[in-house]
């Protein structure tokens, strides 16, 4: 570690993680109820909520983490207020068991009420279903870290990364301010809930995603020009494709119909980032002299474009020509696509930062045949093919969903559609368990590290 | 890069060796993306042009490419064809099976030409698994 105030990104890697796994634990419960609807002690709707708001979170608490470990090095000087980034953690955290033990302990109504959402009403919409007061909290910590990092780079050396970096956190901050925003025309509402959602999936998050990587792959390769040559036309793309691509998110919710031309045609270029970035991994690789020893980190880092291709930029494609999603929109075929597409995109990049950066905030020796290694890059393939193959349950069970609910005059009842759908729920299920064998590894492997290594 | 001076003689004349490579991974790629079948030709119509045989890396990469290519061909639209004429078109079943052949096999495939043009713009050979030539 160069930087001392790097250290900071540690609390924020662990919690990631432990959110991480108890995101997975409760997707098994809502793969359960798919299949067995009586489970006591917490409904489907709730079991959705946690899994789905975890996600956002604990990507973010990685983010963060991230930040706080690249931003010193590529600025070359100390954090700008290290003692902030570790109040913001502590709130950021008190937020996140707050609103979970919310919607577990309380009927959603009754949190509502008592988190004063009669008098500012924001709560609702999904992935958006937090107490407004928990989301002015969110918006602190989100301007707060902004706030730092952003004094950090203005301070120090500017690089491409750290530059792109920034743009992305900064964006992500002003994006929210879209949360508060909860118009009573309900094709407005919708507007503007899919600008913050996508603006940041695919958008600023998008940016994040790439500035890390680029990171990576600078630190594996050792070639800063070529890693920054690459990362200009990636961004180029990103942002060229983005604001209009997102379109696809307005064909059915009452805009005027050019949106689903607009939507259809940019849409289908936004593959190409991904396109570029899986190029961009491996001609750097063979470009350079690659003596990099943690394997793990090479594996994570060199497979999270190809799995972006495939789940983001192959699954979205499926499904976003306005003709194709006018028969997929909302199916099994959305999940299937926002699952691999999350887990490729961004829980991999977290995942690969983790694993670059723990062992070194640890003061670990890194050693490329170690068991621990060994453990961790059984974890990749544990949870890298069971959420392949969890995809591909879903996409089959979505596109036998699009055949019997909206291809057909006689559409069978929505009951014996599930119930169509029964087998490939289960093989989800068993995905998923897998999936999660695969985190409780990954978990495992960061205490093998410290009896097996010891410290330097 | 050293292959950068390396011009070719036969066939088409005054193109860098590592250029004629990305050319046909490009080619290869532009097949299975947007120009199906024209970009084909085109690569047809290099593949016979260039010396094939050559050993430099502009010879590897045309003659994997045209192979693979046509492996493609027979991958994306022979198997699907006899698929969907000898299964039942009114079955669920069939559009589950053929859709996800064509999208996971589509996916290897343009994945596999990433990989080719990578190694192209280093500069590097490239096999494709399975489907390239082994020389």
């Amino acid at each position: 570690m160069l930087y001392p105030s790097q250290a900071v990104a540690k609390p924020y890697f662990i919690a990631a993680i432990a959110l991480f796994a108890v995101q997975v634990l409760f997707g098994l419960i809502i793969g359960i109820q798919y299949v067995m609807i009586n489970i006591p002690f917490i409904t489907f709707a709730t079991a959705k909520l946690i899994h789905t708001n975890l996600l956002i979170i604990w990507l973010l608490f990685g983010f963060m983490g991230a930040a706080y470990y690249i931003i010193p090095e590529e600025s070359e000087q100390e954090l700008y207020n290290p003692k902030l980034a570790v109040q913001l953690f502590w709130i950021f955290l008190a937020l996140t068991i707050i609103t979970t033990l919310g919607y577990l302990l309380l009927p959603y109504a009754t949190f509502a009420k008592i988190t004063g959402n009669q008098f500012f009403p924001t709560m609702g919409r999904e992935y958006l279903e937090q107490p407004t007061i928990i989301k002015l909290g969110l918006f602190a910590v989100l301007c707060g870290f902004s706030y730092n990092i952003a004094m950090t780079v203005l301070h120090g050396r500017k690089t491409m990364i750290n530059l792109l970096l920034l743009v992305g956190i900064v964006g992500s901050t002003i994006v929210f301010v879209f949360a508060f925003y909860n118009s009573s025309n309900l094709v407005l509402a919708k507007y503007y809930r899919w600008w913050l959602l996508h603006f940041w999936l695919e958008g600023t998050w998008e940016l994040i995603m790439e500035a890390i990587l680029a990171y990576v792959i600078f630190k594996i390769t050792g070639d800063r020009a070529i890693v920054e040559k690459w990362l200009y036309i990636i961004v180029a793309v990103t942002l060229t494709t983005t604001v209009l691509g997102i379109g696809h998110h307005y064909y059915w919710i009452g805009v005027p119909e050019y949106w689903q031309w607009v939507g259809t045609i940019f849409s289908v270029f936004e593959l190409l980032p991904f396109f570029f970035m899986v190029l961009f991994v491996f001609n750097v690789v063979n470009c350079t002299k690659c003596q990099y020893s943690n394997n793990a980190v090479k594996l994570w880092a060199l497979s999270t474009p190809i799995m972006a291709f495939l789940g983001a930029g192959v699954l979205g494609f499926l499904h976003t020509l306005a003709p194709v999603n006018y028969y997929s929109h909302g199916t099994q075929i959305t999940s299937a696509h926002g699952h691999l597409a999350f887990y490729s995109t961004y829980v991999m990049i977290v995942l690969t930062m983790i694993s670059y950066a723990m062992p070194i905030l640890r003061d670990h020796k890194v050693i490329n045949d170690g068991i621990a290694q060994k453990f961790e890059i059984l974890a990749f393939w544990l949870m890298t093919v069971a959420m392949s193959l969890m995809a591909l349950f879903i996409a089959i069970a979505g596109i036998m969903q699009v055949y019997v609910q909206r291809a057909t005059d006689l559409a069978l009842p929505f009951i014996e559609i599930q119930n169509s759908m029964v087998v490939m729920f289960w093989l989800r299920e068993i995905g998923g368990v897998v999936f999660f064998i695969g985190v409780i590894i990954y978990i495992t492997n960061f205490f093998m590290v410290k009896k097996e290594y010891g410290t330097r | 890069m050293e292959q950068d001076n390396v011009f070719i003689n036969q066939g088409i004349s005054e193109i860098p060796d590592r250029k004629m490579a990305i050319i046909a991974e490009s080619l290869y790629l532009l097949n299975l993306l947007i120009l199906p079948g024209l970009a084909f030709l085109a690569l047809v119509w290099l593949f016979i042009k260039y010396d094939n045989a050559s050993t430099r890396i502009s010879g590897c990469h045309l003659r994997q490419t045209f192979s693979a290519s046509i492996w493609v061909g027979l991958l994306l639209v022979l198997v699907t064809w006899v698929m969907l004429s000898t299964m039942n078109h009114d079955s669920p079943y069939t559009w589950m099976i053929v859709i996800s052949y064509f999208v996971i096999c589509h996916s290897v495939l343009v994945l596999l030409g990433i990989m080719g043009l990578a190694k192209a713009l280093a500069g590097k050979k490239f096999h494709y698994p399975i489907i390239g030539p082994s020389s």
